[in-house]
């Protein structure tokens, strides 16, 4: 380098020009993307290179041009839906929907394609810029310019609804188009499905169903209603499965439920002669079903049917169980109350689909009622005697496990089941007796149900009854086996060995017996005492059966089937032709009332009088003379002559088993408390009060006021005592 | 023989090709010939005389026809794979191209799949792989982030403010916590923009209705109700935990940190799905002992579980370097620095630690500088690293069954496990190594 030349200073200049792509080209590949837009949307895209277009939005990408081609999409789009806009706005009436939803496919198809093209932008571009992917903006941006805008909005809304209520008041609409036109409500998002159609929907469906329930009200009766109302409510189901979406179902029937049902459900179930009521009294099996199907549906509608249900149980109930009349025929009244209770269940199992809270309703409705008539277990019990003396014969055996298990749902409401067991016990011991029962099984099963029911010590004097009589038979075979030869030729007797205290016992004079029989009767009770030590052996005579064999003055000869009572009178007849009441009562000893009843049946029977009366009348007089009837004649070899018996129990013996059971109860409530009070040692009144009730419950309602006579009385026996501070604590003394 | 309908013919950069539809309906619809060939576009593949251009790599595109023919990914030599990657996302077959390349992760199976060197040399501060694949690198103020091909991404820059720890949110976004720095009302944690770097969101911190600027710690995140944790160191002393809603940004909770304890200073946070509360644990050498507690923060806030060498004569052997809980097991599990592993019963609260002690061999021939251990589970495979190795233990009695080492880069002084993948981060030479699992084999 020369010295002369001029010394220059180095300077390093910046890099100024950096790479740059052509803004022009940025512009062009706009350009070019921009027309293939509107000609997509103009459905001219035939023409159009799917490569060229994909390529050039990948390079407006790559050269960092993506926020131009994104603004310049959003804008693109929006001219060519206010367009289309406009044209939907245009459309005349019916065809407003359907150019809508043509423009709409238009849209879909053109956003797809546009999409395609912008594929690579979607992919990059926006997540990293955060932007709203392209089909997302193509609906959001139809929402806003097409289902928003002023002029098509509330007149979507008008038109969708219009067709709505056409297809509810029979007509045909088109269901494709509507389908289509919610899908696009569906597409744009669920908040605009739900506020831009859903809401409003609602609401014109509950003007719609308040409006029109008001009407069927007016002119149709409960069971037509319930039917309309079924029908609008599928019908909206229906609907919705055909163009709504899935979700809006629960939303539509609960307007439904609620204008239709929810809002009338008083004045539905209390219609007058169509009601709830008059649906149960003609067993509209159907209606009723209908009518639960739907208050189902509503809240509280289960329990209105169901109250309305019990009182007109507890009400009918009432009437059968205090109607004198009803109460003359102990089985037509428990068979009654069978048939109700048949009725019920019959209709809570077809109409009201087994419901477990119905079935409470019913026991406890029964429950209430049959305890109003406090001869409820008298009569249950013979009810189960008549069924058990014939009623049964030829009966199947299911049959009468039926029979019996309907008779075991009544026995469940009684709430004095010692009561029952108490009749149940004289009516068992007077069939196991005399013989009538029909099956043994039959018996036996009612016995394993009682047990079952109320447990081992409810049934064990009742078991007991059986043994005696199973031990009696055995008992009376070694008694033959031992003298038979010798006593072949008299009379033959049968003795049934009782235990006391099993059997309802009744403290009555042995009458006298005729000399044979009283032979016969020495025998046995030589040989059972021989047999068995330490035992003591009572008569009860008012209580046994004889066969007799008679021949009467013309020659005829008849078996004559009478109680003990009945043979020791016509005995005495054997030594005499005529003889008056007090000779009778004299020579026999029987009770005067046993007497009395006994000759009446003997002499006052039409058709079965072996004894002729002097003089002839109905009643017994004490001064009466009675002779054979030697004219007596009959069909029948064997002649049964029944002692005139009352059936029901009479007004004495009513009280008189009312107070037996009334002592055996003192014992119960005693026990109760002790053992309660033994587990705690210290409780105040009410809880005793409370679980001795509860205790017993299985057994009989205690009275309050007994169980505090009971507390009293353990008190003064020094199990109990009154604690010093507080008088309402009890203590229990060890 | 029937004439082959469904040919397709193409010419790519001047190339020909010829394939099927079948094949290129393997592509799928999200894909270029996806949407070349919907009927939208009147398109016939089929179309014999048609020739479909494309402007493109010939050379790429055939070993892209071929992962779609075949399934398998083949790299020629000759072409670069970030080539290949930037003309798969062109395609749109960026995914195809991803699955091809590694399977499900195995920790017995993993081979070095590259090393990626780093632009300064060592003190990373830790790694943290992402959901799909990528991971980020945090260095002092700078976090690097690479994307699934190990494209790097615009780092983050902090300016000055030492970045703590990373936690990947979604593919997209990284939570970064800070250090404050003094006199100045920064630090904390931010919210960025995976790809573009970009500060989204700052998370606060208020005390008594007043904004307090903090020092940002470890960071956890429970996906399935959306809050991030963080150990929070404030000026005043508002030590704690605090917890914000990932939806909103705001702050829901802050749970102070007790006397006597250490929750704002913790080292690793780990959220315990299954017992609905947070690890927080708190190692030596930051603090002079260890505190390890879970907090549950339901109704009212709660150290349910909690331990702690404070008191206790702890040797060298006894000290803890990393913990982390495992709940299948119901036990957390810890490392001293000479990789022995110990486990603490977790439904016990002050329960006995027990050491297994394995390699007391490794006293007395430590490296010039070493790295303490750090531990990773995934999938019931428990992670250790050591120098320059990680080790694999599988099983109920957790067996050492694999051992990761690669002879570059020195001590690992971070290493983390997603995206079926496992990075390491070297300290000397702050380079980072990706493990990754093979395709599954075709026979």
């Amino acid at each position: 380098m020369s010295s002369g030349q001029k010394k220059r200073n180095f300077q390093i200049e910046a890099f100024k020009h950096k790479v740059v792509v052509d803004p022009k080209y940025a512009e062009k590949t706009w350009k070019v993307l921009e027309h293939a837009i509107h000609e997509i949307y103009n459905h001219n895209a035939s023409g159009l290179s799917f490569e060229e277009l994909y390529r050039n939005a990948y390079n407006m990408v790559l050269h960092k041009y993506g926020e131009k081609l994104y603004s310049g999409l959003v804008s693109t789009m929006t001219f060519h839906l206010q367009t289309m806009s406009k044209s939907i706005e245009a459309a005349h009436g019916g065809s407003f929907l359907e150019e809508l939803n043509s423009k709409w496919s238009d849209h879909n198809k053109a956003l797809q394609m546009i999409r395609d093209i912008l594929m690579y932008m979607d992919r990059t571009f926006i997540p990293s810029t955060h932007k709203t992917p392209v089909h997302e903006l193509g609906l959001n941006l139809w929402r806003d310019n097409v289902v928003h805008s002023d002029k098509i909005q509330t007149r979507l809304l008008n038109t969708i609804f219009e067709l709505i209520l056409k297809e509810r008041t029979g007509e045909v609409i088109n269901r494709g188009l509507m389908r289509n036109i919610i899908k696009m409500l569906m597409d744009l998002g669920a908040s605009v499905y739900q506020e831009d159609f859903e809401k409003p929907f609602l609401d014109v469906s509950a003007d719609f169903y308040r409006v029109e329930s008001q009407e069927f009200l007016e002119c149709s009766d409960c069971g037509d209603y319930l039917k309309k109302a079924e029908r609008r409510l599928n019908e909206e189901i229906e609907r919705v499965s055909h163009y709504l979406d899935v979700k809006s179902e629960a939303k539509i029937t609960n307007v439904v439920e609620k204008e239709m049902i929810a809002n009338h459900m008083l004045g539905l179930v209390h219609m007058e002669n169509s009601g709830l009521v008059k649906m149960l009294l003609d067993d509209k099996f159907e209606d009723l079903g209908r009518m639960y199907n739907l208050f189902r549906r509503v809240p509280n509608g289960l329990s209105t049917i169901r109250d309305v249900m019990t009182s007109h149980i507890r009400d009918t109930g009432k009437q059968l169980v205090t109607d004198p009349e009803k109460s003359k025929n102990p089985v037509e009244f428990v068979e009654c109350l069978l048939e109700k209770r048949d009725k019920y269940d019959k209709i809570i199992s077809l109409a009201f689909g087994n419901d477990k809270t119905f079935q409470n309703a019913l026991n406890s409705s029964f429950e209430y009622f049959i305890n109003l008539n406090p001869r409820s277990p008298e009569y249950i019990s013979l009810f189960v005697d008549d069924k058990l003396r014939k009623g049964l014969k030829g009966v199947k055996e299911e049959d009468i496990e039926l029979i019996l298990d309907k008779v075991m749902m009544l026995f469940r409401y009684l709430q004095e089941k010692d009561v029952f067991e108490k009749y149940y016990k004289q009516h068992l011991a007077k069939r196991l007796l005399s013989g009538k029962t029909v099956s043994d099984d039959a018996e036996r099963s009612l016995i394993v149900k009682l047990k079952t029911e109320c447990g081992y010590q409810f049934t064990s004097k009742l078991e007991g009854m059986f043994t005696d009589m199973k031990t009696s038979q055995d008992t009376m075979q070694g008694f033959y086996a031992t003298y038979g030869a010798e006593l072949a030729n008299g009379p033959t007797l049968v003795v049934q060995v009782l235990t006391t205290g099993s059997w309802p016992t009744q403290t009555s004079v042995t009458c006298n017996l005729p000399s044979e029989m009283l032979a016969l009767c020495e025998k046995f009770r030589s040989y059972y005492l021989g047999t068995h030590t330490g035992r003591r052996l009572s008569w009860q005579t008012n209580m046994g059966t004889a066969d007799l064999r008679a021949t009467f003055g013309n020659g005829q000869k008849y078996e004559l089937d009478v109680s003990t009572y009945q043979m020791c009178v016509l005995m005495l007849f054997n030594g005499a032709d005529s003889l008056s009441y007090r000779e009778i009562e004299q020579a026999t000893e029987i009770p005067s009332s046993d007497l009395k009843r006994c000759l009446q049946s003997l002499a006052c029977v039409k058709g079965k009088n072996v004894l002729r009366k002097e003089p002839m009348s109905k009643d017994i007089a004490e001064d009466d003379e009675f002779s054979v009837n030697d004219k007596f004649t009959s069909k029948l070899r064997k002649v049964k002559i029944g002692t005139v018996v009352a059936q029901k129990e009479s007004e004495p013996e009513k009280q008189e088993t009312r107070q037996r059971v009334e002592e055996d109860r003192k014992p119960q409530i005693e026990a109760a408390v002790v053992r309660i009070m033994k587990s705690r040692r210290v409780l105040d009144h009410n809880n005793i009060i409370a679980e001795v009730t509860k205790q017993l419950q299985s057994r009989f309602l205690a009275n309050p006021g007994e169980i505090k006579k009971r507390i009293e009385s353990l008190i003064e026996r020094d199990f109990l005592e009154r604690d010093n501070a507080d008088r309402r604590l009890y203590r229990y003394l060890a | 023989m029937g004439v082959q309908k469904d040919r397709v013919k193409f010419n790519v950069g001047g190339r020909r090709f010829e394939t099927t539809a079948t094949t290129l309906a393997i592509a799928g619809r999200n894909s270029l010939f996806g949407a070349m060939f919907d009927e939208n576009w009147d398109m016939d593949p089929t179309a014999a005389a048609d020739e479909h251009f494309i402007d493109r790599n010939p050379d790429c595109f055939a070993v892209l026809l071929d992962l779609l023919r075949t399934g398998e990914l083949y790299i020629p030599p000759n072409i670069p794979e970030r080539l290949l990657h930037r003309e798969a996302l062109f395609y749109g077959l960026s995914d195809h191209l991803r699955a091809a390349k590694w399977g499900p992760f195995d920790g017995n199976t993993l081979r070095l799949s590259r090393s990626i060197p780093g632009r300064a040399p060592g003190d990373g501060t830790a790694i943290r792989a992402g959901p799909d694949g990528g991971c980020c690198v945090a260095h002092g103020s700078m976090v690097h982030v690479y994307d699934w091909a190990m494209e790097e991404h615009p780092p983050m820059n902090l300016d000055y403010q030492r970045v703590n720890d990373a936690v990947w949110v979604d593919s997209n976004s990284i939570v970064l916590s800070a250090c404050e720095r003094l006199g100045r009302d920064d630090g904390g944690m931010g919210l960025f923009n995976a790809s573009t770097s970009e500060l989204k969101y700052r998370f606060h911190v208020t005390h008594d209705d007043q904004v307090k600027s903090f020092t940002g710690g470890a960071l956890s995140l429970n996906y399935s109700d959306y809050r991030l944790f963080a150990s929070c160191r404030g000026r005043s002393n508002e030590y704690g935990v605090g917890v914000w809603d990932q939806v909103t940004g705001k702050q829901v909770d802050f749970f102070y940190e007790p006397p006597g304890w250490s929750l704002g200073e913790a080292d690793k946070l780990q959220w315990l799905h299954g017992a609905n509360c947070l690890m927080v644990a708190t190692l030596f050498p930051r603090k002079d002992n260890c505190y390890i507690s879970l907090l549950d923060f339901r109704d009212k806030e709660r150290m349910v579980w909690a331990w702690s060498d404070a008191g206790a004569p702890v040797g060298d052997e006894r000290r803890v370097r990393d913990a982390i809980a495992m709940e299948e097991c119901g036990s957390i599990c810890v490392v001293n620095e000479y990789e022995d592993l110990g486990f603490m019963d977790l439904r016990r609260s002050g329960g006995a630690m027990r050491w297994r002690s394995r390699s007391r061999l490794m006293k007395g021939k430590m490296p010039d500088e070493p790295c303490y251990p750090k531990l990773a589970l995934h999938q019931g495979q428990l992670f250790s690293s050591m120098n320059d190795t990680i080790s694999v233990f599988c099983g109920p009695d957790w067996v050492l069954t694999s051992r990761l080492r690669n002879g570059y880069g020195g001590s690992i002084c971070d290493f983390s496990i997603g995206g079926d993948r496992l990075f390491a981060l070297h300290s000397e030479e702050n380079v980072f190594d990706v493990w990754e699992t093979r395709p599954p084999p075709f026979m």
